[in-house]
C-alpha cells in the first residue's frame, strides 16, 4: 500500500476556555479515500474539520497536504488549497437564489456587476456530471433541506475542491436522501476526490466509508478499516461501552386522554393547498404515539397547529379537555405542553444565551426562578437547577453553565434541549427528531428517558424521519401521507416493511380502522 | 523568556474576552478616528496657511483644558453629557430587544414639550420647595408624553408590522411640528428679552432644576457654568438600565426577543408586547433628557425652528450607544468622550480651523465603532498569525539546528526558485 496521503493533520491540539477539544490528533487522509469520522457528542469532530478548514486555528500541532508543510489562516486559504466544506449547520444565505448561494464569494463580475452566465454553465455540466440536479433560480427559504444540502456540495465542486470535508451531512436528510447521498458521495470518490465525513449513524459509515478514525473526548483512539470491523465494535470503540440498539419497555398502560385532534386541516397561506387533511386522533397518558411517514408530508404543519407555532384552518385541538385551537403558545405551556423542536437554531435555543439561560426559557417566571413578585432573576436558583441537567443529561461543554449554546457541539446543543423539556413538569412531549444528531450512547440513554417519562404518566407524540426509531420507542403509529393519516398501528413487534407501503402512498387503511 | 509567554498568554486570555474585546475595539476606533482626524487637518492646513495641524490634535486630546478657565468647560461639558445619555440609554434598550430606535429625537421632543408646558405654565417664583414640586411634575409629564410617542411606534410595529425605522421618521417629524404648534401663540415667549422665537427660560419661574451647588464649584468667576442635578439622575439611570437589563425577568424576556424572535415566540414570550413596552421605555429615556436639558436654569428653548431641525441630541444617541456597544454602564464613557471632542471644537479657531473639524472626527470614529467587529476579527488574527509564525520558526530552527536562523529562509526561498 503507498503511504501518500493528500491530507495529514500531525497531533493537533486545540484547547477552548475550559475543555481541550482536540488532544493530539493525528488524522491520515488517501487520495480517493472516504475517511469516516466517529466519536460521541462533544468529541471534537467539528473542531477538527474546522481547524483543516481554517475556522480554527490549532494550538498544536501541523498540516500537510501532499507532503508539504502548510498555514491555513482562514477559509480562504483552505479553498486555495483545494479543501470544501459542508457544515453541520448550513451557511447559505436565505434570500438568495441557489444561483448566487453557490458562486458567493467567487463570483465573476464584469464593470462591478456580477455575470452569472459563465457560471450557470459551469454548474449545469457539474450538476449533470455528478447528477446533483437543483432548480438553480429557487431561493434557499423555498427548497427542502435536502437541497440546500446539494447547494452547499455543488458549492464546494464549484471552487473545484479536491477534498471534501462533510459534517453529519445525513443528520436532517430523509432516508431516501440519504441514499441519494451516499450515491454521491461515492460517485465523487470515484472521481479521485478525497473526502472526510462525519456521521453518528454506524450503518452508513459501514456503506460509505473506506477506514474510520474514532476519536473519544478529544483524544485519537483508533483507525481501522471498515471492512474489518462492525458497528458492535464501532460504537464500543467510541463510547467506551457496550451500546444496545434496541430499548426495553414493559407494555404500556394508557390512561385518560391528554390530546385530541378532531378534523383538523391547516391550509397552507401561500399556496391555498391542504397540507393537513381532517387529522383526527388522541394521545393518552401513558402510551408513546409516533406519527411515521416521509418527510414533507404534512409533519411540519401538523406539529406547528399542535404547538401553536402555526395555524389551524379547521377543527379543533383539546389539552387536557381545554380548547387550545386557537390558543397562545403560552396557555399550551401552562396546560403541560413540552416540546422538543425540529429546528434547534430557530426555535430550541437563543445561540447567545447561555445555557443556563436556555433552560429556563419557559419558565423564568416560576417561583423558584425568580423572586420579588417576580420581578428579579434567581440566579442561584437558576445555576443550581442548570448543573443539575446537565450533569443528568451528560450535555458536555467548556465552562459548564456558563457556556453559551453557540459555543456547544451540535449533539450537545440537542442533549440540552431534550433536557429542559423532559424535565419541565408536562402532560405531554411533542418530541420532534428528538435524537436529530446524537451519538448512540446519547441515543440509548434519551430513548430510555422518553420510556421512563411515558411510565411516569406523560403523554409522548414522536414525530421522527427514523423508522428504527419510530419502531423502537412507539406503541402505536399513525402513518401520514400528503397529510391524511392513512394507517394506524399498535406496536407489537413491527416491521419496517409492514408500514413502507403506507408511507409511499401505495396503500391506505379504511377511514373506519383509523381509530382515534 | 518564561516572563514573555506568560505576558502574551496573559494577553491572549484577556484579548478573547468578550467585554476586554468590545473595549478594545472602541480603544481602536478612537486611536485611528483621531489619526484619520489630523491627516485630515494635515491636508486642509496646506489648503489653508496658518492653520496647525499638529496644533489641531493638541486641542482635540487637551479638550475643555484649552479653556480659560478649564473647570467652568467641564461643567458644561458634563451637563452636556446629560442629553446625550439619556437618548444613548433610550437606543441602546431598543437595539438589545432587536429594535432600531431612530426616533429617539421625536421622543426628546415630547419630553421637552410635555416639561416645559408644566414649568413654564406654573409660576412658583420665590417658593424653592414648590418649585421643585413642580419640577419633578415636569418631567414626569414629559417622560410620560415620550412613553407614549414612544410606543406608538412600538404598536405599529407590533399590532400592524409597519417596520419601526419608518414609523420613528414620521414620528419625529410629527413631534417636530406639533411642539412648534403649540409654542407658536403661546404666551411663553421670551419677548422681555426681545427673543420672540425663544421661551422664556424656567429660571423666570422659578421650576429650574437643582444645581447642588456644583454650578457654583464647576464656575468661572462669577459665572456658573450649566452643571445641574441631571448628571446624578443620569447616572443613576444607567445603572438603573443595567440592571434592568441584566437582572430582571422583563430584561431577559426582551432580550430573548432581540436575539431570537422566533424561540421567543416558541417559549411563549409575546413579542408583541414585548416590542410595544421596549418602544415605551425607550421613548421615556430619551423624553427624560429632554427635560432634563431644558429645565435647566439657563437653557432656553428655540421654538420658532423646531418644525425645521430635528434635536442633535437625539441623534448623537446613536454613536453614545454603539460605542458604549450598547452597555448602559459603558455609556457614561462613551458620553464624556464624545462631549470632550465636541468641547474642544470651539478652540479649535485658535489654530485656524473651525468647530465643525471636531464633528468630523466624532463622525469617523463612530463609523469605525460600527465596525468594531471587524477589528476585533483582525485582532484575533493578528495575535494567531504571530503565535504560528513564532512555532514555525522554533521548529525550522529544531530541525536545522545551526542557529543563524535568517540563512535558513533565505535556503528555502532560493530553494523554492
Ligand atoms: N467556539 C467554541 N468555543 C468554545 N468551546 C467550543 C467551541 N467550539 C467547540 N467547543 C467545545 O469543544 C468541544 C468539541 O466540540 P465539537 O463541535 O468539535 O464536537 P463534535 O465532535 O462535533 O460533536 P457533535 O457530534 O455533537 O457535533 C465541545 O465540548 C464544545 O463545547
Ligand atoms: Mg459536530
Amino acid at each position: 500500500m503507498e503511504d501518500k496521503y493528500v491530507i495529514e493533520m500531525r497531533n493537533i491540539t486545540k484547547e477552548f476556555p475550559g475543555i481541550k477539544a482536540n488532544d493530539n490528533i493525528t488524522l491520515k487522509l488517501r487520495k480517493g479515500e472516504i475517511h469516516a469520522l466517529l466519536g460521541e457528542n462533544g468529541a471534537g469532530k467539528s473542531t477538527l474539520m474546522s481547524i483543516l478548514f481554517g475556522l480554527y486555528q490549532p494550538d498544536e500541532g501541523e498540516i500537510l497536504i501532499n507532503g508539504e508543510k502548510v498555514l491555513i489562516n482562514d477559509p480562504n486559504d483552505a479553498t486555495k488549497y483545494g479543501i470544501g466544506m459542508v457544515h453541520q449547520h448550513f451557511k447559505l444565505v436565505e434570500c438568495f437564489t441557489v444561483l448566487d448561494n453557490i458562486i458567493l464569494g467567487s463570483e465573476d463580475s464584469k464593470l462591478g456587476f456580477v455575470t452569472r452566465k459563465k457560471s450557470r454553465e459551469k454548474i449545469n455540466k457539474l450538476m449533470d456530471d455528478y447528477s446533483l440536479h437543483v432548480d438553480l433560480d429557487k431561493r434557499i427559504d423555498e427548497i427542502s433541506v435536502g437541497m440546500q444540502q446539494r447547494t452547499e456540495i455543488l458549492k464546494m465542486l464549484y471552487r473545484d475542491s479536491e477534498i471534501l470535508i462533510f459534517d453529519e451531512p445525513t443528520a436532517v436528510l430523509t432516508p431516501q436522501e440519504i441514499e441519494g447521498l451516499i450515491h454521491i458521495i461515492k460517485n465523487l470518490a470515484k472521481e479521485g476526490k478525497s473526502i472526510l465525513f462525519i456521521s453518528h449513524k454506524l450503518n452508513e459509515i459501514m456503506s460509505v466509508s473506506d477506514v474510520c478514525t474514532v476519536l473519544r473526548k478529544g483524544k485519537y483512539i483508533n483507525t481501522v478499516k471498515t471492512s474489518e470491523t462492525n458497528t458492535d465494535e464501532l460504537a464500543k470503540m467510541m463510547v467506551g461501552r457496550d451500546v444496545s440498539f434496541t430499548v426495553d419497555k414493559e407494555k404500556a398502560k394508557p390512561k385518560n386522554i391528554v390530546l385530541r385532534l378532531d378534523n383538523v386541516s391547516v391550509v397552507d397561506k401561500n399556496t391555498k393547498k391542504s397540507v393537513v387533511n381532517n387529522v383526527s386522533f388522541s394521545v393518552k397518558s401513558g402510551e408513546i404515539v409516533a406519527v411515521a411517514g416521509i418527510d414533507g408530508n404534512g409533519q411540519t404543519p401538523l406539529i406547528n397547529a399542535i404547538t401553536g407555532l402555526g395555524p389551524v384552518s379547521s377543527g379543533t385541538i383539546t389539552l387536557l379537555g381545554n380548547d387550545i385551537t386557537n390558543g397562545t403558545i403560552k396557555e399550551r405551556i401552562m396546560y403541560g405542553l413540552s416540546h422538543i423542536p425540529e429546528d434547534r437554531h430557530k426555535h430550541g435555543l437563543i445561540l447567545d444565551y447561555s445555557i443556563a439561560e436556555n433552560f429556563v426559557i419557559e419558565r423564568y417566571l416560576e417561583d423558584r426562578f425568580s423572586w420579588h413578585r417576580h420581578r428579579l432573576i434567581h440566579f442561584e436558583n437558576r445555576k443550581n437547577y442548570s448543573d443539575y441537567l446537565i450533569d443528568n443529561y451528560d450535555v458536555r461543554s467548556g465552562q459548564g453553565s456558563n457556556t453559551t449554546a453557540r459555543s456547544m457541539s451540535g449533539g450537545n446543543q440537542q442533549k440540552a434541549i431534550v433536557a429542559r423539556e423532559l424535565d419541565k413538569d408536562h402532560s405531554i412531549l411533542v418530541a420532534c427528531q428528538p435524537t436529530r444528531g446524537l451519538d448512540v450512547g446519547a441515543i440509548e440513554d434519551i430513548h430510555k428517558k422518553i420510556i421512563n417519562d411515558r411510565d411516569n404518566g406523560a403523554a409522548v407524540l414522536l414525530f421522527s424521519l427514523e423508522l428504527d426509531e419510530v419502531l423502537n420507542l412507539a406503541d402505536r403509529i399513525y402513518v401520514i401521507y400528503d397529510g391524511e393519516f392513512v394507517a394506524h398501528f399498535i406496536n407489537n413487534g413491527l416491521k419496517p416493511e409492514d408500514l413502507g407501503l403506507y408511507m409511499t402512498g401505495s396503500k391506505k387503511m379504511k377511514k373506519e380502522n383509523i381509530v382515534c | 523568556m518564561l516572563k514573555e509567554s506568560k505576558f502574551t498568554e496573559g494577553f491572549k486570555k484577556a484579548v478573547t474576552k468578550h467585554s476586554t474585546k468590545s473595549l478594545l475595539a472602541s480603544i481602536i476606533s478612537i486611536i485611528v478616528g483621531l489619526i484619520i482626524g489630523f491627516i485630515f487637518m494635515l491636508v486642509a492646513s496646506i489648503l489653508k496657511p496658518g492653520s496647525s495641524a499638529l496644533g489641531g490634535i493638541g486641542i482635540l486630546l487637551t479638550g475643555p483644558f484649552n479653556g480659560l478657565n478649564p473647570k467652568y468647560e467641564i461643567g458644561n461639558l458634563i451637563f452636556y453629557m446629560v442629553p446625550i445619555i439619556f437618548t444613548g440609554l433610550s437606543i441602546a434598550i431598543a437595539y438589545k430587544t432587536g429594535l432600531f430606535n431612530i426616533g429617539a429625537p421625536g421622543q426628546f421632543l415630547m419630553g421637552t414639550m410635555g416639561s416645559l408646558l408644566v414649568a413654564l405654565s406654573i409660576d412658583t417664583t420665590g417658593n424653592r420647595f414648590l418649585g421643585i414640586l413642580v419640577w419633578i411634575l415636569a418631567i414626569i409629564v414629559g417622560m410620560l408624553l415620550g412613553m407614549f410617542w414612544g410606543s406608538l411606534v412600538g404598536m405599529l410595529k407590533a399590532l400592524f408590522g409597519l417596520n419601526e425605522v419608518i414609523a420613528s421618521i414620521m414620528l419625529n417629524w410629527i413631534a417636530a411640528n406639533i411642539i412648534t404648534w403649540v409654542f407658536k401663540d403661546s404666551p411663553l415667549h421670551n419677548i422681555g428679552e426681545g427673543k420672540d422665537g425663544y421661551l422664556i427660560k424656567t429660571s423666570l419661574t422659578g421650576n429650574f432644576s437643582p444645581t447642588l451647588g456644583l454650578g457654583k464649584l464647576f464656575s468661572s468667576g462669577n459665572i456658573s457654568s450649566y452643571i445641574d442635578i441631571g448628571i446624578v439622575i443620569a447616572i443613576v439611570f444607567c445603572v438603573l438600565t443595567w440592571i434592568f437589563m441584566n437582572k430582571t425577568t422583563l430584561g431577559y424576556e426582551m432580550k430573548a426577543c432581540g436575539l431570537n424572535k422566533e424561540s421567543a415566540k416558541y417559549a411563549g414570550i409575546n413579542e408583541k408586547k414585548n416590542i410595544i413596552l421596549c418602544m415605551a421605555f425607550s421613548g421615556a429615556l430619551a423624553a427624560i433628557g429632554g427635560a432634563l436639558y431644558h429645565l435647566n436654569a439657563g437653557i432656553e428653548f428655540k421654538w420658532q425652528s423646531a418644525y425645521q431641525t430635528l434635536p442633535p441630541w437625539g441623534f448623537n444617541g446613536i454613536p453614545v450607544a454603539f460605542l458604549a456597544n450598547c452597555n448602559p454602564l459603558g455609556i457614561i464613557l462613551s458620553s464624556m468622550f464624545i462631549r470632550y471632542l465636541s468641547t474642544s471644537g470651539a478652540f479649535l479657531p485658535m489654530v485656524g480651523f473651525n468647530q465643525y473639524f471636531a464633528d468630523i472626527i466624532i463622525a469617523i470614529i463612530i463609523y469605525l465603532a460600527g465596525f468594531t467587529r471587524y477589528f476585533i476579527g483582525r485582532i484575533d488574527k493578528r495575535i494567531r498569525d504571530m503565535e504560528l509564525a513564532r512555532l514555525l520558526e522554533k521548529e525550522k530552527n529544531g530541525l536545522k539546528s545551526d542557529p543563524p536562523n535568517d540563512n535558513v529562509i533565505v535556503m528555502e526561498e532560493e530553494g523554492k526558485k
